[in-house]
């Protein structure tokens, strides 16, 4: 399949590479040592309309389609994954379901400033006890004259503590199993809410990824996002946006890791020639092209899906599994072609080899990107 | 090697005073308690040896806990510990008096000085026992964990004299104290020279006691359900009322309320007390994981749905801060 990117298109691929350029690429080595989070990077989204892109003009977005906000992830991610997902879980995971499921006065109030970046989003849902299994909630919400009072927590929240504004969910019938929960939208300054851990991790170092904490947290009633006790299919829902998000953050790490190989093995000279001379050498690289250009196309496929229709479920679990995995694959080889000089810190494939592990995991284990993919084809 | 000759001329029992800053270790006043048993199947005395300055005080406390005699050697050089003046001291000393039984503690200290005096006069040593007994020959049953506490070994030393035994710290029952009690204090000055020691003591560092809560049997741990850190206060008082220690969950150690010594999980500690009582935890399953083999888990949360009382063997639905004090105005009711 031959991808004709718009004018559009295309215009945004090259603005957000010079941007990952001139700007990402030269701090990614330090936020990944010290491991702190990029406010620089943030507002830089912001002021090139990267945050909200796809949520329309009136309310404060850029208006772009979902192929220009994919390959927007997929350039940020070439040279850092944790802008990447910053960009990713800020647009698909808050910005969205407020576009796709607030009401006006929510639009209003939360999806404007989020979407013109003057704001950052996070989703929480995951739990200690909830994981793949993220029925199982904990948290619960119960209604106390005009306000929800919550009690729970969460963890492994990307944009924790650095967001303003989440998107999370509790338990509002314990009797009703996944039937029983329910979406609601916090502010950062409620009553009650607090921040607890920021987690240590192997890749993406300078995302923030926090545990919250609700300790009697007071919200008003008309926080509530969607319908009473819609919360679960609305994070399904969600998240199946999220991950065609991922799988261009996967996609790009590993096409970064592919550029950064091709370039090097070039220049390395071994027995009298460059490296790039040996057949062996050029196999990995005959088939490292050929996987990322399958991964692209399912990514892009993906992404094509749901501009163009309400049921993309299927292709983006096949996007994420795929690209995820071969963002692995990719890495892991592009370190082996780099030969000892890789396995340091002075070049930048041993950083991505760590950052891609994480699209294997998150937004849906690669497991459950199988579950999803096999009861689409067997329901059929 | 070549057996003591004269047997019955060795008579006492004897123990070694370990002190650090003229302050008994604990473990002596566990020798005591076990050397007194000792001296009244044999029919003998029971003897401290102390080696310290200054510590009239400490000979006295020795006689309280039940010695009949202590022989104390003093000299400045004797306050901290140093391995060649105490071993050709003490190694000395056995060698005059010829006692029948020495029972060192095995601390870091009493490990070092055991086989050292036991190499020098010539006699048997078992390391680390955690009982003692006699049989009919006066012969001590020594028996002490071997193979890491996979077997019990009992080991006897008929041939040598004195019987030497290091005691495992924290095993045996403590001596009571009686003022009450009489004793005799013989009192040494013997010359020593700083140049005899090999080892010159340059600083004594103190590391923060960290204890370790997977010895004890009851812990009662914290979660983020005491809401501040003088929650841990109150479960102090619990845990010392029941002879435990206090543990945490994450959350709790995150908060800042307690050192991350005491957490319990998968990034903690795994424990497995006789009871586990838990209080304001929730029972996420990386803090299960740390404590779910314990015998008898209690747990105490305001939440009846929170995910602990599944595993729990009782459970009280409540408000730690109400039914803690309940708990504690009954045990001490009961004791
Ligand atoms: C850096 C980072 C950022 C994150 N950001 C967010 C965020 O912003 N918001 C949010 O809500 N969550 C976030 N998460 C949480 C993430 O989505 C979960 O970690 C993930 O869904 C997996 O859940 P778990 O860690 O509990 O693993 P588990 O569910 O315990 O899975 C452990 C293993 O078991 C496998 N497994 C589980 N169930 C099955 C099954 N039925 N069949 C086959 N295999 C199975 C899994 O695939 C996995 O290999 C983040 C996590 C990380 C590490
Ligand atoms: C990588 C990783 C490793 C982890 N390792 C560990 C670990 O080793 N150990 C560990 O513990 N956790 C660990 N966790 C954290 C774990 O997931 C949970 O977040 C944590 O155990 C929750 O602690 P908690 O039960 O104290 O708090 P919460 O889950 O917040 O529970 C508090 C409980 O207190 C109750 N409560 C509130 N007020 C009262 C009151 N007045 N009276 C009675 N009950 C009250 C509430 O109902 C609630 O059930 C780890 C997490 C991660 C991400």
């Amino acid at each position: 399949m031959e991808f004709q990117l718009s004018k559009q298109q295309k215009m945004i691929k090259k603005m957000v590479r010079e941007l990952t350029e001139n700007e990402f690429k030269p701090i990614a080595k330090e936020i990944d040592e010290t491991g702190r989070f990029p406010h620089e990077n943030v507002e830089k989204l912001r002021k090139y309309g990267l945050l909200g892109m796809n949520i329309p003009r009136e309310y404060g977005g850029a208006g772009a389609d979902e192929l220009s906000y994919v390959i927007a992830i997929e350039e940020i991610s070439r040279y850092c994954a944790t802008t990447g997902v910053i960009c990713s879980a800020h647009n698909s995971l808050v910005c969205w379901p407020i576009y796709y499921y607030g009401t006006e006065e929510q639009k209003e109030k939360f999806l404007k400033p989020l979407a013109r970046g003057d704001k950052l989003g996070a989703f929480a849902l995951t739990e200690p006890n909830a994981g793949s299994d993220a029925a199982n909630q904990q948290t619960k919400a119960v209604k106390e004259n005009d306000y929800w009072i919550i009690n729970g927590s969460k963890i492994f929240i990307t944009n924790g503590g650095m967001a303003d504004i989440y998107i999370i969910f509790a338990k509002t019938d314990a009797s009703k199993g996944p039937k029983g929960i329910s979406a609601f939208i916090v502010e950062r300054d409620s009553p009650g809410f607090k921040i607890g851990k920021i987690e240590s991790k192997m890749g993406i170092r300078g995302s923030a990824t926090a545990e919250l904490i609700f300790e009697d947290m007071k919200i008003p009633e008309e926080n509530l996002l969607g319908k009473l006790n819609d919360g679960f299919k609305i994070a399904l829902k969600t998240l199946d946006g999220g991950r065609i998000g991922i799988a261009a953050q996967a996609l790009g790490i590993a096409q970064g890791a592919f550029d950064e190989t091709v370039n090097y093995i070039k220049q390395r000279e071994q027995f009298g020639r460059p490296i790039a001379k040996f057949q062996s050498v050029q196999f990995e690289i005959a088939e490292m092209k050929t996987k990322l250009e399958a991964a692209r196309a399912l990514v892009y496929n993906a992404a094509l899906k749901k501009m163009h229709s309400n049921d993309y479920t299927l292709e983006a679990a096949m996007a994420k599994y795929y690209a995820s995995d071969i963002a692995m694959e990719i890495t892991r080889k592009a370190v082996q072609l780099h030969g000892g000089y890789g396995y340091t810190k002075e070049y930048c494939v041993e950083r991505m080899m760590r950052d891609a592990k994480i699209t294997e995991i998150y937004e849906g284990t690669t497991e459950v990107q199988k579950i999803v993919i096999a009861a689409k084809v067997l329901n059929r | 090697m070549p057996r003591t000759d004269n047997i019955a001329e060795y008579n006492g029992v004897w123990v070694f005073a370990e002190q650090r800053n003229n302050l008994l270790n604990p473990v002596v006043l566990e020798l005591l308690r076990e050397g007194k048993k000792l001296v009244k199947k044999l029919d003998t005395e029971l003897t401290a040896v102390l080696l310290s300055h200054h510590a009239d005080r400490l000979a006295r406390e020795l006689i309280d806990y039940g010695a009949d005699k202590v022989i104390y050697l003093e000299n400045e050089l004797l306050c901290t510990y140093s391995t060649n003046i105490y071993t050709k001291l003490i190694s000395n000393l056995v060698l005059e008096n010829k006692p029948e039984i020495f029972l060192i503690g095995a601390t870091h200290i009493g490990r070092d000085l055991a086989p050292r005096i036991a190499a020098r006069i010539n006699t048997g040593l078992t390391a680390d026992c955690t009982s003692l007994d006699l049989d009919e020959n006066r012969n001590l049953l020594q028996t002490r964990p071997a193979f890491g506490g996979n077997i019990m070994a009992t080991i006897i030393c008929p041939d040598h004299r004195p019987q030497m035994a290091t005691i495992r710290p924290g095993v045996m029952e403590k001596a009571e104290k009686d003022t009450n009690n009489k004793g005799e204090i013989i009192k040494i000055n013997p010359e020593i020279s700083a140049t005899e020691s090999l080892v010159e003591v340059l600083d004594v560092i103190r590391k923060k006691a960290e204890f370790d809560i997977t010895e004890s049997d009851v812990i009662v741990a914290g979660g983020r359900g005491l809401r501040k850190a003088e929650g841990f206060k109150l479960l102090q008082s619990l845990a010392e009322l029941l002879n435990g220690t206090i543990g945490a969950s994450r959350a709790a150690v995150e908060a800042g309320w307690i050192d991350q010594s005491y957490q319990v999980g998968q990034t903690g500690k795994a424990v497995r007390p006789k009871i586990y009582i838990a209080c304001g935890i929730s029972g996420a399953i990386q803090h299960i994981a740390g404590m779910q083999d314990s015998k008898c888990i209690i747990a105490i949360n305001k939440d009846p749905s929170a995910p602990i009382f599944k595993i729990a063997d009782y459970g009280i639905v409540g408000d730690l801060y109400e039914v803690i004090p309940c708990l504690i105005n009954k045990l001490k009711t009961l004791r």
